[in-house]
């Protein structure tokens, strides 16, 4: 009897997972290393929105989430090694580090276990595109956010302009896409430079556009910490007065907080909390649960992904099923995140969103509107 | 030829096979997840045996082995990429390459060999330095080969991810490798080179004495080590499908040089003890990272865990067992007996007298260290068949003497020659070649090998080797102490010791021998018992010996010539009863009377 008794506990007990209904969420973040200023942000809104959801009952008021997470350290390898013990582990979704290259590594993984995997805050439309059909990001790509900045570089009359870029990474790149849109629209390049991530000596790339005959009117770059803090004071020191427009990788305390090198730069971003926004509603709810102001948008950038998988569990009529929740997300429309509207259907991966631009002005964000780009301006997305 | 007994290599390479192909099994059996990490597991240990191959074995720590595993990683993952994936991924890259498209073995094999190739030219370079001057170097190179990697981005995407490399390395394919790499690494370990590759790590000094060149020996050790890299780094390469040049650089390098440490360097048991220690405890506590609960308690994420953890294993591994937690020892070593002699049944040869050779010369030498002149213009020669005796107080550069001839040290100004042959600025295991065996003051063996190893390191490293056996088995059996031949060198008496080294400069089989104090440390009796070795070894092989010692008895008994120094000077010569009698040797031994 007691025998017949622990059989039927471990039976139920193997059972449960499949009984219940819960979705679970495999997150391979990059908690330590060079992303973790962007991905441990986005994890205090991913556990936001799940604790908010789980407490009214699960997604639907029946399908609870359930996160199994994975530090991957900003690293390749270790981004495909925990995606396969996420998939392994059985997940019905995975969630993918904030940058391009360690979540491509994850791309085989992927594709061959047909599980929809969402970048936290890859902006790289290369992402997608060669990641295939199971692969998703959760940010304004890159040649949307360089066609808006581009754009917003020409209206306010500004002719000339110069780049700055590192080909280390996809996402450092996007200053070419800049380019383009800036040539496009009747603007002159001055030149370009490039660098290495986390090069920190950017005096001789200073001393050069100090010298130039003409000095740009805008110096654009996606470089972000610690190279952006560097390049921007190497530049101010050597006498650039050039605009400075930078992406959504210095939305960050620490770019507010240079003083007055840093007043006056303009960047990208996916959005800002004007009074009664949804993202004014994130940020009063992070005061909340964390007790500290959010001093960055990826806060709300990780509270965006869950609400894209709330989404997709509904319009999948509560199914946990990878290959339902992927063509789910594929046809998501006008979804509310806590930062922009956010829409799959009809991309092939890289979600149309808001792109905000801020302007640092005495230490603070300056809302400069978030402009529709148009379309016909946009870059193909390419490797680069 | 291999140097250990053939039961102890039957049962080691029994041992490993079966430990892979059982792990192997019982992770099947566990399901996919068990699969990779044990894939892991064996990728990692292919990785430590390699570094093991030359770290273990030269005793020279490098810190640069990560650099050939990378090598071995972008080479075979450029010949397996999809041409469609290198089209996409890799637009610049050279024509022929990206129409390339290989299977996993022979891009295995290609790695292998260029890798191999690389590592021959760094090799050349490296060799030149030594002790933690080359580890230090070793250091360059993993900082220079990681440069390389990023800065040649149309060849590998720089530090982006290298992905989409086909994921063909399964758990079978990771476990044959596996064995592979370990049984290549065990022989080279009792190979010839091998051996004297050991010898150099216990005594650089005697281990040129008895003829071993040591550079080249390390040079084997490392070419072979970087193909072991190689293989382990195409492996991983297909294993995850996706790699950046970080995978290959200081983490990493950590990660399995804590392995190499923490199980013992010298051994393939020490690289698979290191090997499973270090993965279990990362595999539990990087699971553990993530948070979990115990009995109502939960424990919040605390990233970084793993690496804190490995920290303190090689701290606690360091405090308890600085060996390694494996020892100097391989396992079937401490549990079956070593070498015996004699244990064929075969009767053992008289040594081979080695007649009409021509004396050494040293004319003129002169010795000077900054301003200390240790030897000023001595003329000495040894000639084959008579025992000369150096004699002298401390100071009188007796041993620097001794240094010049043996090739140890080069002479200020001078000449050394044996019949038509310069031997002055000859290295000394050329001396050791030219028949000219010694002995040191301060004992050098070789204190982790066994007797029968020390002496067959030198048997094996003169006369090509020949007749090396016989040779080792006869030294043994002369100075008798083939009652210890499967003993640690350091566990002996410092008597038997002495004779061992005695025994090992024999087995050289020298027309010329040279004794630095031979008798230090021994009683009356051993003393005595040594000068009838002695002499029954002069008579009967025509040996010429160069002794240097304190006791007077011994040098007046045993020697047909003396040769007295005193301040860096050759203050007389003659005959035992010459030099009793000569005044000058009485003022420098007693002073003015």
């Amino acid at each position: 009897m007691n025998k017949l008794l622990t059989m039927t506990a471990i039976g139920a007990l193997l059972a449960m997972p499949a009984m219940a209904d819960t979705l679970r969420v495999g997150v391979a973040t990059a908690q330590t290393g060079g992303l973790a200023p962007y991905d441990a942000p986005v994890i205090e809104g991913v556990h936001i929105a799940v604790d908010e959801i789980n407490a009214a009952g699960g997604i639907g008021g029946k399908t609870m989430i359930e996160l199994i997470e994975k530090d991957v350290r900003s690293d390749a390898a270790q981004t495909s090694i925990a995606a396969q013990e996420l998939v392994d582990a059985g997940v019905s979704i995975l969630v993918l580090p904030c940058d391009a290259d360690p979540s491509l590594a994850a791309i085989g993984i992927v594709a061959s276990a047909e599980i929809p995997a969402i970048s936290t805050c890859a902006s790289s439309p290369t992402l997608p595109m060669i990641g295939g059909e199971y692969m998703f990001a959760n940010f304004p790509g890159d040649n949307v956010q360089a066609t808006v900045s581009a754009t917003w570089a020409r209206e306010q009359g500004y002719d000339s302009a110069y780049i700055i870029y590192s080909p280390d990474s996809q996402y450092t790149t996007m200053p070419l896409y800049f380019k383009e849109v800036f040539e496009k629209s009747g603007g002159t390049m001055l030149g370009e430079d490039t660098h290495s991530i986390g090069q920190q000596d950017f005096s001789a790339i200073a001393t050069r556009i100090a010298g130039l005959a003409e000095q740009p009117d805008v110096i654009m770059t996606s470089s972000y910490e610690p190279d952006f803090p560097s390049m921007l004071k190497a530049l101010r020191a050597a006498g650039v007065t050039s605009q400075i427009i930078g992406s959504d990788g210095i939305d960050s305390p620490t770019t507010f907080s240079l003083g007055d090198t840093g007043e006056g730069v303009v960047f990208t971003t996916a959005g800002h909390a004007t009074e009664g926004s949804p993202l004014a509603d994130f940020n009063a709810k992070y005061l909340a649960v964390t007790g500290n102001k959010s001093e960055t948008v990826f806060n709300a950038v990780g509270y965006d992904l869950i609400k894209v998988i709330e989404a997709a569990v509904l319009a999948a009529d509560g199914s946990t099923d990878p290959k339902a929740l992927r063509n789910a997300i594929a046809n998501l429309e006008g979804v509310q995140g806590a930062t922009s509207t956010i829409t799959y259907k009809g991309t092939d991966g890289m979600p149309v969103r808001q792109v905000a631009l801020i302007r640092v002005k005495d230490a603070e964000r300056e809302y400069l509107g978030s402009p529709s780009p148009d379309g016909s301006m946009i870059p193909a997305p390419r490797m680069q | 030829m291999l140097t250990s007994p053939p039961r102890h290599l039957a049962v080691s390479l029994a041992g490993i096979c079966t430990i892979c192909v059982l792990a192997a099994l019982i992770a099947t059996g566990l399901g996919p997840a068990s699969e990779r990490v044990l894939t892991v597991f064996f990728i990692s240990l292919i990785a430590v045996v390699g570094m093991g191959v030359y770290s273990g074995n030269s005793g020279i720590l490098s810190f640069g082995h990560l650099s050939f595993m990378g090598i071995g990683a972008y080479i075979s993952a450029l010949l397996t990429l999809p041409a469609a994936m290198k089209a996409a991924t890799l637009p610049k890259l050279p024509g022929w390459l990206a129409g390339t498209e290989t299977g996993l073995l022979a891009a295995v094999a290609v790695a292998i060999m260029l890798t191999a190739i690389i590592a021959l030219v760094i090799g050349f370079a490296l060799n030149r330095l030594e002790g933690s001057a080359a580890s230090i170097a070793t250091l360059g190179l993993l900082i220079i080969v990681h440069g390389i990697i990023i800065g040649w981005r149309d060849v590998t995407r720089g530090s982006q991810s290298f992905f989409g490399v086909p994921r063909d390395t399964t758990l079978w394919t990771a476990a044959l490798f596996c064995i592979l790499a370990l049984v290549v690494a065990r022989l080279y370990r009792d190979s010839v080179s091998g051996l004297r590759l050991r010898a150099g790590r216990e005594n650089a000094i005697a281990a040129s004495a008895v003829g071993v060149r040591i550079r080249r020996e390390r040079l084997i050790a490392w070419v072979l080590s970087a193909a072991i890299m190689a293989l382990s780094g195409a492996l991983i390469a297909h294993f995850l499908g996706a790699f950046s040049p970080k995978k290959f650089y200081f983490t990493d390098t950590f990660l399995l040089l804590s392995m190499l440490i923490v199980g013992g360097m010298s051994t393939v048991t020490g690289a698979i003890t290191g090997a499973m220690v270090i993965t279990i405890v990362t595999e539990v506590l990087r699971r553990l990272e993530g948070g979990f609960s115990v009995v109502g308690l939960e424990v919040p994420a605390v990233f970084g865990t793993t690496q804190i953890g490995i920290g303190l294993i090689i701290l606690f591994a360091m405090f308890r067992k600085p060996e390694g937690l494996a020892g100097l020892k391989e396992l079937e070593e401490r549990f079956l007996p070593g070498h015996k002699i004699g244990a064929t049944g075969k009767s053992i040869a008289a040594p081979t007298p080695r007649a009409d050779q021509p004396p050494l010369k040293g004319d003129h030498l002169t010795m000077r260290f900054g301003g200390l002149v240790a030897v000023n213009d001595v003329s000495i020669n040894v000639t084959p068949g008579e025992i000369v005796g150096l004699i002298g107080p401390n100071g009188s550069g007796k041993t620097t003497l001794l240094n010049m001839l043996s090739g140890v040290l080069s002479p200020t100004k001078g000449v050394v020659t044996r019949g038509d042959v310069v031997l002055t600025h000859a290295a000394p295991y050329e001396i050791a070649n030219q028949g000219i065996a010694r002995t040191f003051q301060n004992i050098r063996l070789f204190d982790g090998l066994t007797v029968y190893q020390n002496v067959l390191t030198a048997a094996l490293s003169t006369l090509d080797g020949k007749r090396a056996t016989e040779r080792c088995e006869t030294a043994i059996v002369a100075m008798g102490v083939s009652q210890f031949a499967g003993n640690d060198a350091n566990t002996l008496s410092y008597g038997d010791q002495r004779r061992v080294e005695i025994a090992r400069a024999l087995a050289c089989e020298p027309s010329l021998l040279f004794l630095d104090e031979p008798a230090a440390g021994m009683n009356r009796e051993e003393t005595d018992d040594l000068m009838a070795t002695l002499q029954k070894l002069t008579g009967k092989l025509g040996l010429g010996v160069l002794i240097v010692d304190h006791d007077l008895k011994l040098i007046n008994q045993l020697c047909d010539r003396i040769i007295v120094l005193n301040e860096g000077m050759l203050i007389a010569k003659g005959t035992p009863a010459e030099i009793r009698n000569n005044p000058a040797v009485i003022e420098a031994y007693l002073g003015h009377s």
